[in-house]
């Protein structure tokens, strides 16, 4: 009886007719691929991207060389060393990256007390060769200046959870 | 009950000012205590345990009994020992010991005499206040005129007691009040406490035993000595020997300096002062702005002694009597208070220093109409934390009037807090602030 | 012995302890600021707030004596609260600057409000601000931050001697601060930066620099004076940031001088040496280690050869390790020639073959502590052997009768008994005076030529002081054994210590004084001393760590005789202008945080370390540098693989102190008290900042005010019979050689006398530390 009922389905493609019935579902079904470049998916307000020094709208940089960063990041990523500025204040004179052993958890931006290191919503970068995802204080500020209209923007809109 | 006066005995209010030589104080039985002492030869025990007899408590703030003090010098101690009078009066509405070495200064010089002769000193030094400069300038006349008398120096009175006084004066810190504070100030350091113990008596000026009194206590000595322990302590009450002089100030018709016994009720001495001008009775400070303010009612049903006082759950202090009537703001009067002692803070120590200040500016805050609901419990969680940490007494007498006031006055504070201005109207408080001409005023005495 | 329990554990301390040292003893710790063992009591800060039983009110621990019986509970409810009222106190007017404070992460502020503080703060008000004070070159202030502790205030007044700072103004304006227009100028200003427990109170030349926590911590040994203090030095990134005192209550207890905490700072000096030179035809040319010591070993084997090996002389500096002095030795007397010699200011070589041993302090360093009497004969006290001065000042506070004969009057800071200033040449006579009045005192005779002397009163007033006392002790200080009569000053101490049955010793001059003495890098029999081999120029010298024009008692000679020498090796960390000119060799050897080494200090104590970070460049320890060079040489004995097998060698063992090497006493020395000098005598002091290679480096002690250009100082009788007029140049003329320098006041030298400091490159050029000079007026 099981052998003659196998050999109905196999003769009438019965196998194959229900997996063309899931496919013509999805055919008019909505679509949830996106043409990345072109299109992307949105992005959380506290999406951790490419790493930021940000300055105050003064112009004058966040970062008090304060090292707590430094101190939580658990993949020693972050490298600085510090001094004092000609007008006395607590400057970094060096404050590098390396992106190659980021993981990108967002902890020096949780220590930080001046909101200075922020992870932006920029994920679009790449290095050809090793040196070029090694990032120094001069970029870091570079990915800064471009983003902060939109860092500011994140940063308010999650204010209130902090 | 009896109206023996002793400080200011055979003083006339009008003539006082001019009748504070030595020959007047010789006329009214001065320096008769000093020469029976030193003609009679009688041992300086004698003499200690006459105070102690008399119940003489410390007339400074603190109420300790003075013979008690004075037995502590250790007796086999070698080297110099020191008489130290306090005469540093900063307490807000105190003026009593002001009008004793104006008046009567003669009289507080043989009482360091006689504490010298009772303890074995040679040296004493008075402590001024630096803002009456005429006090320091009149005890420096008197020193003089003692001094040509042979009562001060070498060989006093042909005996072989030598005692040899200096005045001080301070600059006006409030806190050189507290002995040891004064102690360091005269020895030309900066004005501040000294952790105790050690106590003065084994641990003094110059690290010698000395023996710190208030101005009003030794001006009772002499009394004491010609007259006895015991009789002096029949004039006031058990425990409480004498009489006390009270500075009266506030809403009262005649304010100024009244000599009575102790355990005088208080609604004779307020009618000595000629009662309250206009207003009622409000609430009154009994021992000077340290001490926890009371209301009318427990105020009017106390009588004027240290355990009486105590017990309504304020002190009799340096007898300072502030009256306050109707017309004043609580919240006010307090605010004032706070900033003097936020200001007069000697920094030394932490709840002091930094809680003085938080008081002051939560008060000051509240008063001006930014006060917040919760702002009454802070204030008592501070006092709490300055109350009993601190290194001398300013700290509880930053922190009592703080507590006195919000406890007893409580619905005028959170009528402030809710209502964001005073429970008196500004009206009322500007008549009870005017100044106010006492009829028929003789010079306070 | 008093009964006490604290927190239900018991247990006996002594009488008269407080309760604070109860805890310690029974290992609970009570939370303070104010509170320091070295310091007075204060109980000003309020946070050791304690419950005692039957106690009303809560009581500071640090304040409150143990009586028998007591019971104390440090964490009840009443003490915690009191605790957390005081903290909550000392935070409303903290600033919350941890983020850009130095001392964040070593903050005791910080640590105790993880404990006692709130999550949040009531305080709504506006915070305190208070002006940052100057206090020179080496504390940088953050007062805001201050908490009043006064623990700076106590320091100044009760450890180094002068109340500097002060608590000005009351309540909360109440300011730590220095007097008018002043700065903190003590030579131990640097232990305030230890003392605040917050960061009001900052180093100066480490700011901002580094955290506590990404330094490692290494321990060291000081290598200026003979004290030999022990240090924590803290690195990253094989750079030395920091140095911190160790504590060790037998040597520094836990102080250090500015110049052992601040002249790290030389380490990365842009002088350093980093690799070897070798000067062909005039000029400098970077070299090989293989080529330089090549040469080297071909020079002295040529010299050796054509001149013979006596030919050949060493100079080595007494902060040199103990390897490097005895591997040096080696090599010289390997070689064949005797000529070796640390003591470089040293002029009178009278004792030695008749010393017993090393001369040293003559008893242990905390004993100082417990003596009753001291003379101190010729010593800049307090720049020489701060911390040794910081501990006659406090034996002299316990009671004990300082005295001393001297030729400047600076002021020690030490309460002084009896003193006399005499010029140099007067000296001995002085001590000779001391030495006969004791013996009449003690009914003792002394030779003929001591019966002599006539005594002054305030000689008579010495020798009674010394003679009263049951521990009494007669120190040599660096001046008395710079002077030209150290002989007979030291004969005369001697006598004058057997008397008065006194203890007799060195204050040790430099941290290796000791092991140079141990090391045998002095000349033994036949050998030339220092001056010897300076004065009969030789033809080859190895000068290891030293600058001999700076270094040297006589620059002039010295100059000259490298001058004319046919090779002249330098072993040092650093490159000095003036050495370019002399030398032929530069090998860049290492300092002391870059070595292992030994350096035995003035009482003998043998204290070893490691290199806390790896050599600069291409810089080489010296020990490593002489084994090799020996090697080249084809000297036997040269197989040493680590400092600890040649410091074995040295010391036959491991010893912690080498007690059987140290010997004061001399026989045999012939006094001379006759000397009398014509005209102006010189009277030289090494300030305390030019003293040796590295301090004079170190940039923040060169800004402070004991690094202030040398002066021509000068009493007001001298100034007048000059006709010079003080602030006024002058030129000062010593031999041949002439410095241009401003004339100065100084009330406190004896008449004829000038006082022109050594070490310093503007009197480079001037003769002997002790002579005759003129000066004339510009």
């Amino acid at each position: 009886m099981g052998a003659m009922k196998e050999f109905l389905n196999s003769l009438l493609l019965k196998e194959l007719f229900q997996g063309l019935v899931v496919t013509g579902r999805y055919m008019f079904a909505r679509k949830i691929t996106i043409q990345y470049p072109e299109e992307k998916t949105p992005q959380s307000n506290r999406f951790r991207g490419l790493h930021a020094l940000r300055r105050y709208p003064n112009g004058e940089e966040r970062c008090i060389a304060c090292k707590l960063c430094e101190a939580v990041c658990p993949a020693l990523a972050i490298t600085i060393e510090s001094g004092e500025r000609d007008d006395g204040s607590r400057r970094t004179t060096r404050y590098d990256i390396d992106l190659t052993k980021c993981i990108f958890c967002g902890y020096c931006e949780e220590a930080c007390p001046v909101d200075a290191i922020v992870l932006t919503r920029e994920f679009e970068y790449h290095g050809e060769v090793r040196g070029d995802l090694y990032y120094t204080k001069q970029m870091l500020l570079a990915v800064g200046e471009r983003n902060e209209a939109q860092i500011a923007k994140d940063r308010e809109q999650d204010a209130p959870y902090r | 009950m009896s109206t023996q006066q002793i400080l200011l005995a055979g003083l006339d209010p009008n003539t006082g000012d001019q009748t504070w030589h030595l020959a007047d104080y010789v006329k009214r039985g001065g320096y008769a205590a000093l020469k029976k002492i030193l003609s009679e030869n009688i041992p300086p025990e004698n003499v200690i345990n006459e105070v102690k007899k008399s119940a003489l408590r410390g007339r400074g703030g603190a109420g300790f009994p003075a013979g008690l003090k004075w037995g502590f010098i250790p007796k086999a101690y070698q080297g110099p020992r020191y008489i130290c009078c306090n005469t540093d009066e900063g307490e807000p509405g105190t003026f009593k010991d002001r009008d004793l070495m104006r008046f009567n200064p003669h009289q507080v010089i043989e009482g360091m005499i006689i504490a010298g002769y009772a303890v074995g000193s040679e040296r004493g030094y008075n402590y001024i206040h630096g803002e009456v400069w005429s006090l320091y300038k009149r005890f420096e006349e008197a020193l003089d005129e003692a001094r040509a008398a042979g009562l001060l120096g070498q060989k006093i009175l042909g005996s072989n007691f030598n005692f040899e006084l200096f005045a001080h004066h301070g600059y006006g810190a409030y806190v050189c009040g507290e002995e040891t504070g004064l102690l360091e100030s005269i020895e030309g350091k900066k004005g501040q406490p000294r952790y105790k113990p050690p106590f003065p008596a084994n641990y003094g000026l110059y690290g010698r035993p000395t023996v710190i009194n208030n101005t009003e206590t030794f001006a009772a000595v002499p009394w004491i000595i010609i007259n006895g322990g015991e009789k002096y302590l029949e004039l006031g009450k058990p425990n409480n020997g004498g009489t006390k002089l009270f500075s009266v100030s506030g809403h009262v018709v005649k304010p100024g300096v009244y000599e009575v016994p102790m355990g005088t009720p208080f609604p004779v001495l307020l009618e000595m002062c000629g009662g309250m001008r206009n207003g009622k009775l409000k609430a009154v400070i009994p021992g000077g702005s340290s001490a926890p303010v009371l209301p009318a009612d427990i105020m009017m049903d106390c009588t004027l002694d240290y355990d009486s006082i105590a017990k309504a759950g304020s002190m009799l202090g340096s007898g300072a009597v502030i009256v306050m009537d109707e017309s004043v703001c609580m919240v006010k009067a307090l605010e004032r208070l706070s900033y003097f002692y936020f200001e007069e803070s000697c920094g030394q120590c932490t709840p002091c220093r930094e809680g003085t200040g938080w008081l002051y500016r939560v008060v000051h805050r509240i008063e001006h109409g930014l006060g917040k609901p919760e702002d009454l419990d802070l204030l008592n969680s501070v006092t709490d934390n300055i109350m009993g940490r601190t290194i001398c007494a300013l700290g509880d007498a930053a922190a009592l009037p703080v507590r006195s006031f919000t406890k007893h006055f409580k619905s005028e504070f959170e009528y402030h807090i809710e209502n964001k201005k005073c429970l008196v109207p500004p009206e009322v408080q500007r008549e009870g602030s005017r100044i106010y001409v006492t009829p028929n005023r003789v010079p306070s005495c | 012995m008093l009964d006490i329990e604290i927190d239900g554990k018991t247990l006996q301390v002594p009488e008269g302890s407080t309760v604070m040292d109860a805890a310690h003893q029974a290992g609970t710790y009570i939370p303070h600021f104010c509170y320091h063992k070295k310091l007075s009591i204060a109980a000003n800060c309020r946070m050791c707030l304690v419950q005692v039983e039957k106690a009303p009110k809560p009581m500071p621990a640090c304040a409150t004596p143990v009586t028998n019986g007591m019971k104390v509970f440090t964490h009840s409810e009443l003490a915690i609260n009191a605790q957390k009222g005081v903290m909550e106190f000392l935070l409303i007017n903290h600033p919350l600057d941890c983020p850009i404070c130095d001392q964040g992460g070593e903050c005791q502020l910080q640590d105790l409000s993880a404990g006692y503080g709130g999550g949040a703060s009531r305080y709504q008000e506006e915070k305190r601000v208070v002006v940052n004070k100057n206090l020179g070159p080496l504390v940088s202030t953050d007062m805001t931050r201050c908490i009043h502790c006064t623990r700076c205030v106590r320091f100044t007044q009760e450890i180094a001697g002068l109340m500097e700072l002060g608590q000005a103004y009351r309540g909360e304006h109440a300011e730590i601060m220095p007097f008018v227009e002043q700065t903190v100028a003590s030579e131990l200003s640097g232990n305030i930066i230890d003392l605040c427990p917050v960061g009001a109170l900052t180093s100066k030349p480490f700011r901002f620099s580094a955290r506590s926590w990404e330094m490692a911590r290494r321990k060291s040994v000081s290598p200026h004076d003979g004290l030999g203090s022990n240090l924590i030095v803290q690195t990253k990134h094989d750079r030395v940031l920091r140095v911190l005192p160790l504590e060790n209550e037998a040597v520094n207890e836990c102080w250090l001088s500015d110049k052992d905490r601040f002249s790290y700072e030389a380490l990365n000096s842009a002088e350093r040496l980093t690799q070897p030179m070798l000067k062909q035809d005039g000029k400098w040319i970077n070299a090989s280690w293989q080529q330089a010591l090549d040469y080297v070993a071909h020079a002295f084997k040529d010299i050796a050869k054509d001149h013979g090996a006596a030919a050949l002389g060493a100079l080595t500096a007494p902060q040199a390790t103990l390897e490097e002095l005895f591997l040096t030795q080696k090599l010289l007397r390997g070689l064949g020639s005797g000529n070796v010699d640390s003591r470089l200011r040293q002029s009178d070589f009278a004792l030695d073959g008749k010393l017993g041993g090393a001369p040293w302090l003559g008893m242990k360093i905390a004993e100082i502590n417990a003596l009753d009497r001291a003379l101190v004969v010729g010593s800049f006290l307090r720049k020489d052997q701060p911390l040794l001065a910081q501990r006659l000042r406090q034996a002299a506070k316990r009671g004990c009768q300082v005295s001393l004969i001297h030729s400047a009057d600076d002021d020690t800071l030490v309460k002084i008994f009896a003193k006399s200033i005499v010029a140099p040449s007067q000296l001995p006579g002085l001590l000779a005076q001391v030495v006969k009045s004791a013996a009449e005192q003690k009914g003792a005779t002394v030779d003929a030529e001591l019966a002599k002397v006539s005594v002054t009163p305030e000689a008579q007033k010495i020798a009674a002081s010394l003679v009263s006392g049951t521990n009494a002790a007669i120190l040599l200080g660096n001046f008395a054994q710079q002077h030209a009569q150290a002989a007979t000053l030291h004969a005369l101490a001697q006598q004058l210590a057997k008397i008065t049955g006194a203890k007799f010793g060195y204050l040790g001059e430099a941290a290796n004084s000791v092991g140079a003495y141990v090391a045998k890098a002095v000349p033994q029999a036949g050998g030339l001393n220092a001056a010897q081999i300076l004065a009969s120029p030789l033809k080859g010298y190895l000068l290891l760590q030293a600058e001999p024009e700076l270094d040297c008692a006589n620059p002039q000679q010295t100059l000259a005789a490298l001058q004319k020498a046919a090779t002249v090796v330098v072993m040092s960390p650093f490159k000095l202008a003036s050495t370019l000119e002399y030398a032929d060799v530069l090998l860049p050897v290492a300092p002391f945080t870059e070595t292992s080494g030994t350096f035995i200090n003035t009482e003998g104590r043998v204290q070893s370390f490691n290199a806390v970070v790896k050599p600069l460049g291409d810089t080489r320890p010296g020990w490593k540098v002489l084994r090799v060079l020996g090697n080249l040489l084809g000297l036997p004995g040269f197989e040493q693989n680590s400092s600890e097998e040649v410091r074995a060698e040295a010391l036959a063992g491991q010893p912690e102190f080498v007690a059987d090497r140290l010997n004061n006493q001399a026989n045999g020395v012939v006094l001379n008290l006759s000397l009398s000098a014509a005209g102006l005598e010189r009277v030289s002091d090494v300030p305390i900042y030019f003293a040796d290679a590295l301090v004079r480096r170190a940039p923040s002690l060169q800004k402070s005010l004991d690094a202030k250009q040398p002066r021509a100082r000068m009493n007001a009788a001298t100034l007048a019979k000059l006709g010079v007029a003080a602030g006024k140049q002058v030129k000062v003329k010593q031999g041949s050689g002439v410095a241009q320098m401003t004339a100065e006041l100084d009330a406190g030298l004896p008449d004829n006398c000038v006082r022109v400091a050594a070490g310093h490159v503007l009197t480079a050029g001037l003769g002997a530390m002790q002579g005759t000079l003129t000066v004339e007026p510009m």
